[in-house]
């Protein structure tokens, strides 16, 4: 197997003068047996012809050939290798690594016939070995590595090295070989075709980690002091590979403080089980289960830039159950939807079970009668939701800009089970658009084009809506030049935001402007934490920034104060 | 009713020139025919505008504490007089403004003290002899509304106080009383968020008191204003009309002092929403996903090659 037939039938004596040189383009699929030299009497080779497939050689550069021979009135060996060389040249060019011109055919009849031997591949092997490079029998299944290879790399096809290079980044994206190669070569039972053999280094399935680390607490006067560096240490175990199916099983608790763990502790249990609807099926749904607990200062119970006192901190503390189903359409764009309980608490700075915020009095004085934390009104509320979310996001890069729109919606539903049987939807769509400017040549070294971001995000709530899910405004992934909630917490919020980023010299430097607003719910949470914390419910900023590699340098001025103040940032803002 | 039992006989009547008592006794009459037996008055303001010394000229008597340098308790006071079978219900409140800002553990005293008592009438007091309007006036407002709803105003009245006052680089007096008056119902319809609809045509009232013990006083001995009213029997006159205007009392219920429950707000709504979401939002969004998969470019390689078998001509 494995010679296709390239033929050119050019008529070079006198046909030319009559108008027009007709071309043929016959194929030939060859038999077994041979490398067909012999051409053989022309009806056998005619019927042979007409049995071939199709090559790969484009219409485009068919018809170059046809030009190139319609301007000599002679065939000599010269123009036939220099033909031969351009069919090389553009099988090499377009990845075919095997492919070769093998012979050109006979001169002596109206035909000329070029033999290319494309390297059809006849196998398709794949090979685990380890570390030393013995073939040992691998762990993983073989179909969910199958399953990522392009149907290019696959017997029937032409071996191309872009389907081999795609193939790997593929496989690798599994995330479970430390070494992946792919080795064509050529089949020695079948002339003209390729084996290609896939080698496998499966990466360690199981991994333990212990990690210590320092970190630096401010003591009195707000410097570090020897007495306040508190130790904190985690420790990690993953399972990775389970049954060969890329099933994992990973597990972490956390610790800032050794010495006194309770103090904080968070932990972390996740279980990913991808392939829910089988190794076979194209579609691609992970079912994935998570036990965890983590605990945050709640922003809803900061204050505005007025309140001279601190604000007391109410912490939020989340133990939880995650199970949900994500199917990942593309790199990019996936739908999660499952089911969350959650026991939620919300302590004082003294880690005591705390159901109301404090309040200021205007004498000096604290009093406990601050809005209320918790729909329970104890302190503790239980919750059973479904959650589920929306992401479809074509961004891609050009010339590292990021160029496109990205689109999220995420809805909380309650179900009315838990304390109090809270019944809800909470929900928040944003959207987010690139706009690109002005064309530019994509490549590598060249310029980004100079971009427009715009920005929305809504959030809205019907129904019971504790303090601590209440929407926040302010802060540098909501309205930059804020400190997160300085603006107030609302039962709706509707965030804009616009960006001109200018490509200048290796950098970007950019010119901003951002408006938070809660829509004048702020007096739908329960309690009115924004007008207890003395906050104003809306606001906007504007400033410039230029990016510096990962940081944002940025200078933002927000409007409600007029003041302004340097800020340097990692990452994207959207 | 508690209020009867505080009740006390209102003597402070005798002490108003003749004049006066038998125009507020004409006055009084109007509840006797309309078969009314008592009134509830509340009076509310800024701190330091004269709440407390319009009740106690009403009154007659010092029944309210004035506190004139500094803010006052914080207590709501409810001072009662009845006279021939008709009670007369004021209720004196702490001044809205602390430090700057609406004092809301004031505000939810005065809602707490109101509980389960109607009120008839409510007379926001500010004084005539300032020039400018701010924020703080709207946030009062505001504070106002949200406590009892907008339906208040419909039962209200702009009393301003220290009415004995020559406006400045001699401008014409009523001109200023209708400027000062004007700004300031602009604030209260923006604080309340009333629109045209909402007042039915009648306009809030506006009622100017002089408490001091220099004010003018006509030949009947009777305490006037610069125009020559007699000012008492005008402002429990005007007190009377809206009381009987036709719009609603404000019932102080539960319900209304611990507010209207957001979480409740629209909970029936809640299945629809979610089936909104589900088929407008969710379900076209996936589909526009599948279309951005089948409408993605393909690489030159794998459009080329489709398979051995497709290429059999």
């Amino acid at each position: 197997m494995g010679t296709s037939v390239v033929v050119v039938e050019a008529e070079v004596v006198g046909m030319v003068i009559f108008g027009g040189i007709c071309f043929l383009w016959l194929f030939q699929r060859p038999s077994r047996t041979r490398n067909s030299h012999r051409i053989g009497i022309l009806t056998d080779y005619k019927r042979r012809i007409e049995k071939a497939r199709p090559c790969l050689l484009p219409g485009t550069v068919q018809r170059e050939m046809m030009l190139m021979l319609r301007d000599e009135r002679r065939v000599g060996a010269r123009l036939l290798r220099k033909i031969g060389d351009r069919v090389n040249r553009w099988y090499q060019e377009n990845g075919y690594a095997f492919a070769q011109v093998m012979n050109f055919g006979s001169l002596n009849s109206k035909e000329v016939v070029f033999e290319v031997v494309e390297g059809d591949i006849t196998k398709l092997v794949i090979q685990f070995h380890d570390k030393l490079g013995n073939v040992v029998e691998g762990n993983t299944q073989v179909p969910i590595v199958h399953r990522e290879i392009p149907k290019q790399l696959r017997p029937g096809h032409v071996l191309n090295m872009k389907a081999a290079s795609q193939a790997v980044k593929n496989i690798h994206s599994l995330g479970l070989f430390s070494n992946i190669e792919i080795y064509p070569r050529l089949d020695e039972k079948n002339e003209g075709g390729v084996i290609v053999e896939i080698k496998l280094t499966e990466a360690d399935q199981k991994s333990a980690e212990v990690s210590t680390e320092w970190s630096i607490v401010p003591g009195r006067g707000g410097y570090p002091s020897l007495a306040s560096f508190q130790p904190g240490g985690s420790v990690a175990f993953e399972h990775r590979n389970i049954c060969g199916l890329n099933r994992s099983l990973m597990g972490s608790v956390t610790t800032s403080n050794l010495l006194s763990p309770e103090d904080d502790l968070s932990f972390k249990f996740d279980y990913v089980h991808p392939y829910l609807d089988g190794v076979y099926n194209p579609r691609n749904r992970i079912f994935k289960m998570s036990f965890f607990n983590n605990s945050k200062l709640s922003p809803v119970f900061t204050g505005g830039p007025s309140c001279e006192e601190a604000v007391p901190p109410i912490s939020v503390d989340r133990v939880g159950l995650k199970a949900n189903i994500t199917e990942n359409f593309t790199r990019q764009s996936k739908f999660t939807y499952g089911l969350v309980l959650e026991e939620i608490t919300t302590r004082d700075e003294n880690s005591q079970i705390s159901a109301n915020g404090l309040r200021i009095l205007p004498s000096g004085g604290i009093s406990v009668d601050g809005p209320p934390t918790t729909l329970s009104g104890t302190g503790i509320d239980r919750v059973a939701f479904l959650q589920a979310n929306i992401t479809r996001d074509n961004t891609k890069f050009v010339n590292g800009a990021i160029v496109g729109e990205r689109t999220i919606f995420q809805v909380d539903q309650g179900l009315g089970i838990g304390s109090k049987f809270p019944l809800f939807n909470r929900h928040q769509l944003t959207l987010t658009r690139f706009i690109q400017l002005k064309h530019v040549e994509e490549g590598s070294g060249r310029p980004q084009p100079p971009v427009l971001v715009l920005h929305g995000h809504y959030g809205g709530c019907v129904g019971d809506l504790p303090s601590y899910d209440a929407f926040v405004l302010g802060g540098p992934y909501s309205v930059r030049g804020y400190t997160m909630g300085e603006l107030g917490a609302a039962r709706n919020i509707l965030e804009l935001g616009a960006e001109v980023r200018i490509p200048v010299k290796n950098t970007q430097v950019y010119a901003f402007a951002e408006h938070g607003n809660d829509l004048g719910s702020s007096k739908d949470v329960k309690g009115n934490p924004t007008a207890v914390y003395r906050r104003v419910g809306h606001g906007s900023s504007y400033g410039l920034g230029v990016k510096l590699g990962q940081v944002r340098a940025e200078y933002a001025v927000d409007h409600n104060g007029g003041t302004g103040a340097l800020f340097l940032r990692f990452g994207e803002r959207y | 009713m508690a209020a009867l039992q505080m009740s006390r006989e209102w003597i402070g009547i005798q002490q108003f020139p003749p004049a006066t008592q038998s125009k507020l006794l004409e006055i009084l009459g109007k509840y006797k025919e309309e078969d009314v037996s008592s009134l509830t008055v509340l009076v509310m303001g800024k701190g330091g505008v004269g709440k407390s010394s319009t009740v106690n000229s009403v009154i007659g008597e010092r029944a309210a504490a004035v506190s004139t340098f500094q803010s006052e308790g914080l207590r709501p006071t409810l001072v009662s007089r009845s006279r021939s079978g008709f009670t007369l219900n004021i209720i004196d409140t702490p001044g809205l403004i602390e430090g700057g800002y609406v004092n809301d553990q004031a505000v939810n005293l005065i809602k707490g003290f109101l509980l389960n008592k109607t009120i008839d009438v409510l007379l926001y007091v500010d004084r005539l002899d300032v020039y400018r309007v701010d924020d703080l006036d709207r946030q009062v407002v505001t504070a106002i509304t949200e406590a009892f709803g907008k339906e208040i105003w419909m039962k209200s009245a702009l009393v301003l106080s220290h009415a004995q006052f020559s406006p400045p680089d001699g401008l014409n007096y009523d001109l200023f009383v209708s400027r000062r008056s004007d700004a300031l119902l602009k604030v209260i319809r923006a604080g309340a968020q009333l629109k045209k609809q909402d007042m039915q045509g009648s306009s809030i009232p506006v009622i100017l008191v002089e408490n001091s013990g220099r004010c003018h006083k006509n030949e009947s001995d009777e305490k006037i204003l610069p125009d020559g009213t007699s000012w008492i029997p005008n402002l429990v006159k005007t007190i009377t009309e809206i009381s009987f205007n036709g719009s609603k009392p404000i019932h102080v219920d539960k319900k209304l002092v611990e507010g209207r429950n957001p979480n409740e707000r629209g909970k029936r709504l809640i299945p629809l929403i979610f089936a909104f979401q589900y088929l407008l939002l969710m379900k076209p969004l996936v589909r526009a996903i599948k279309s951005d998969v089948a409408k993605e470019s393909k690489p030159a390689w794998e459009l080329r090659d489709s398979g051995s078998a497709s290429r059999r001509t």
